[in-house]
């Protein structure tokens, strides 16, 4: 099947059409997350004493995981700029980055959840660890998501480049701005759970 | 190559702030100011990754009014949940 407007603009949305599907799919994506933040807000504005979360939670740990998955943000826009440049070697190198810093915040993710459980901090334990957990997890599931995409792109997927550069090419961006969307997320969650 | 000095600009910005909400949550400040310093920072650098890395900035209205309508949508939402817990409802 030949899926139209891949590179070329479609003259009625101004968009090609992965363009406009990937943003309606994150509008759908802010209210799923909308709905958690806004439980949170419901939750925690209710309570009529609440944990200090900076002292069960690790600060350090997701201010690192922060610093990573902001790099990670900065690695796929690079490897993006690559394939507008033609270099797909460079590509190549940016495209790995992202996936490595990827697997690093869901290692630092991992070993945060395994401290946790191990002081039998569970999400039954507490509104608040309910929502950390459940909102983390849901975070840390769309971190995997973009990973195996980005996965994808870096390895079998990357033999488009040669018949469909363009085309490829409209492939990162889409993927990328998904990737900076769950970016997004986690500056959002990093001060709600961690610091305030 | 093209941008490149410019996405660098933004990860320098974005560090900086990250260090910032860290430093302004050591500050022994009330809660309403923590919180709203907090979210401030937060949606600044959330604006920066969005304007910049997605290319929303100069996209087309296409992309913009969906996205106008779940900012509505998402303010409806919060704003239920204030009011209930404000007893308005």
């Amino acid at each position: 099947v030949d899926i139209p407007y891949t590179t070329e603009i479609r003259p009625d949305t101004g968009l090609t059409n992965p363009k406009l599907g990937i943003w309606l799919f994150l509008a759908s994506e802010v209210m799923l997350f909308g709905s958690l933040f806004s439980s949170y807000a419901l939750l925690r504005s209710g309570a009529p004493a609440w944990p200090d979360q900076s002292a069960v939670l690790s600060v350090p740990l997701a201010t690192l995981n922060t610093l990573i998955l902001i790099s990670s943000s900065v690695t796929m826009v690079l490897a993006w700029v690559q394939l507008k440049a033609g270099s797909v070697a460079r590509y190549r190198v940016f495209m790995a980055l992202t996936l490595l810093l990827g697997a690093g915040f869901i290692a630092v993710k991992a070993v945060e959840y395994a401290d946790k459980l191990s002081h039998g901090l569970v999400p039954a334990t507490n509104n608040f660890l309910g929502l950390y957990f459940a909102m983390t997890g849901l975070h840390a599931l769309h971190v995997a998501g973009g990973m195996v995409v980005n996965a994808y792109l870096l390895g079998p997927g990357l033999r488009m480049w040669r018949a469909e550069p363009a085309r490829f090419t409209n492939r990162v961006e889409v993927a990328g701005i998904y990737w900076h969307f769950v970016d997004v997320v986690w500056i959002f969650l990093f001060p709600v759970l961690y610091l305030l | 190559v093209i941008g490149v000095r410019r996405y660098l600009a933004i990860f320098g910005a974005l560090l900086g702030l990250t260090a910032a909400t860290v430093a302004v949550s050591l500050l022994p400040l009330p809660a309403a100011p923590a919180v709203a310093l907090g979210l401030a920072i937060a949606a600044a650098k959330a604006a920066l990754v969005v304007m910049f890395f997605m290319h929303l900035k100069g996209e087309r209205p296409m992309v913009l009014w969906p996205l106008a309508l779940t900012a509505v949508l998402c303010a409806a939402l919060f704003a239920l949940i204030l009011w209930t817990e404000a007893d308005h409802i």
